[in-house]
């Protein structure tokens, strides 16, 4: 890609304090780019995203976050759900409507504008019925698609989901991930998925990312994923099959020629 | 005497007792909530005994500062030094304040061996807590801080409401999460501290807690649980001087004590099934 990338990491170093998490991590990701973050619990995954999102500073190297006119990048961060377990009874709509809270600015409020931003976003996820439903009541994947709503309600240019699948069934992993493909598709965001689990990434991200603490890779899917490769990162034997049109990363055996 | 008689008779003698309780009442209600919701329930039972700490530091001859300056200094010094403890993940929450708790309350007992005998009595009144003697010009300072807690409440009710609800994206949406938490954490140190040097710490920590969980007992609006709260804070105080003055029984237990009826008879209204239930969806 020629354009310039609206984030871009080159020869970061991060760090907490003496611990060094990840060195020389150079990185682009551009407007309509569709990339997932892979890697073992407790490779960095997070570290790097909290980088990308401006949170962590790198030690050494450079972060750039900006529009092509210079203006700061906009994030629509969806944190792991499990992370939010509220005390006090907010509705959908005021979880989304958090996700106003910065374009409203200080001393500000909430007003019709807002409002109707917030049920545009709700019906974007197809959760403008349960507006008035209390966060905490609803089911894990009720609850992602609030928090995902609430992300879009700030407008962003980057959309970062941290797990967004993890811990529901199969019939709500396949629909969280069919909503995030229609946002990527159809609205054209610039998407970041991070997740650990491998085939839920693989089969709907453009390019790829792989995290470990002394590797790390970016590329276009097919390029990055090969059983040699997630065998080296994951310390198991990884195979990868395409099994009608679809990627299946196996533990147990290796697709390299024997 | 009917109660109207007896409530006229405690409006009239004890005027700052009544509308002190009633304004320590709504403040802790109402930040209470709060509190509440951010899981920092022992945080009012610390922060009393720090402010009972700085009051008793300035019990010492060479300690030359009013006894509130020394509260409120104390609190917001602690609270100054735990808000990024609180906030951090290296050490639980309440391990943080079970450490301020007992080096408060240590302290502030080795620090009374060392006062005259009569003003560590003065110390332990302060303790009980001596609504019916609330002097005007700590009435007055305790309005001024609930004027100014209240209002960065309203206005910045948004950032505060993000920050705690979820820390994580509200940083990441370009909130400075940490100094929201440090100016949450400094306006409680202030209502608490004042409001420990005019009425005591087991009321103040009583109502940083008991009409808050009886609110989200009855409700589940966060309008209304404020709501509630707040007219928690408003009655227990009446009620309670009343009970306290037709049973001859200190005031501070009765008030904490009426709230604490209230609480239960919500519990009980739960356990009715008359509270609003969670819906399937």
């Amino acid at each position: 890609m020629t354009s310039q990338p609206l984030i871009r990491l080159e020869h970061a170093t991060l760090a907490y304090g003496r611990n060094t998490v990840l060195r020389d991590i150079t990185l682009s990701i551009h407007r309509g780019d569709y990339v997932g973050l892979v890697g073992p619990n407790g490779a960095g995954k997070t570290t790097l995203l909290r980088a990308i999102l401006g949170t962590l500073l790198p030690r050494t190297g450079s972060r750039t976050a900006q529009r092509s006119d210079g203006t700061p990048l906009r994030f629509g961060y969806v944190p792991q759900r499990d992370s939010i377990e509220s005390v006090l009874p907010y509705t959908a709509s005021d979880v989304v409507m958090m996700g106003r809270y910065r374009q409203i600015g200080f001393l500000h409020f909430p007003g019709k504008k807002e409002r109707e931003m917030v049920l545009h976003a709700l019906r974007q996820v197809g959760m403008d019925a349960l507006a008035g439903k209390v966060f905490r009541d609803l089911s894990g994947g009720q609850k992602q698609r609030v928090l995902i709503a609430r992300a879009l309600a700030s407008e962003p240019d980057v959309l970062i989901l941290d797990e967004p699948t993890n811990g529901m069934d199969l019939a709500s992993r396949a629909a969280i991930l069919g909503l995030i493909d229609a946002l990527h598709k159809q609205e054209g965001l610039t998407i970041l998925m991070v997740s650990h689990l491998m085939d839920d990434v693989v089969n709907h991200v453009e390019r790829l990312a792989i995290v470990e603490r002394d590797f790390f890779q970016i590329g276009d899917v097919a390029e990055i994923l090969t059983g040699s490769q997630l065998s080296a990162l994951y310390g198991v034997p990884v195979k990868v099959d395409h099994v009608g049109g679809h990627v299946v990363v196996t533990v147990g055996g290796s697709d390299e020629p024997r | 005497m009917n109660p109207v008689e007896v409530l006229e008779t405690i409006f009239r003698e004890f005027p700052y007792a009544v509308y002190g309780s009633m304004l320590v009442g709504i403040a802790c209600a109402f930040l209470g909530v709060h509190i509440v919701a951010k899981r920092v329930v022992f945080l009012g039972a610390v922060l009393t005994q720090v402010s009972v700490l700085g009051l008793t530091i300035t019990f010492l001859p060479f300690v030359a500062i009013p006894h509130t300056v020394g509260a409120l200094a104390a609190t917001l010094v602690t609270v100054i030094i735990i808000s990024r403890l609180l906030t951090g993940k290296k050490i639980p929450r309440d391990a943080v304040l079970g450490v301020v708790f007992v080096t408060s309350v240590t302290a502030r007992l080795l620090i009374m061996q060392k006062t005259p005998r009569v003003e560590v009595a003065e110390v332990e009144n302060l303790l009980r807590g001596d609504i019916l003697f609330v002097t005007p010009e700590l009435f007055f300072l305790m309005l001024a801080g609930f004027a100014v807690a209240l209002a960065v409440h309203l206005l910045f009710f948004k950032e505060f409401t993000f920050v705690t609800f979820d820390a994580d994206t509200a940083a990441a949406q370009g909130y400075r999460a940490g100094v929201w938490e440090l100016v949450f954490y400094l306006i409680a140190g202030m209502v608490i501290s004042l409001a420990t040097h005019m009425v005591g710490d087991l009321f103040v920590f009583g109502f940083l807690v008991v009409p808050a969980v009886t609110a989200m007992l009855l409700s589940r609006s966060v309008k209304w649980i404020f709501l509630i709260s707040v007219f928690i804070g408003v009655v227990a105080p009446i009620i309670g001087l009343y009970t306290a003055f037709l049973l001859d029984v200190p005031a501070s237990p009765a008030i904490v004590g009426v709230a604490s009826v209230g609480l239960g008879a919500a519990w009980l209204w739960g356990l009715a099934g008359l509270t609003p239930r969670r819906q399937p969806h």
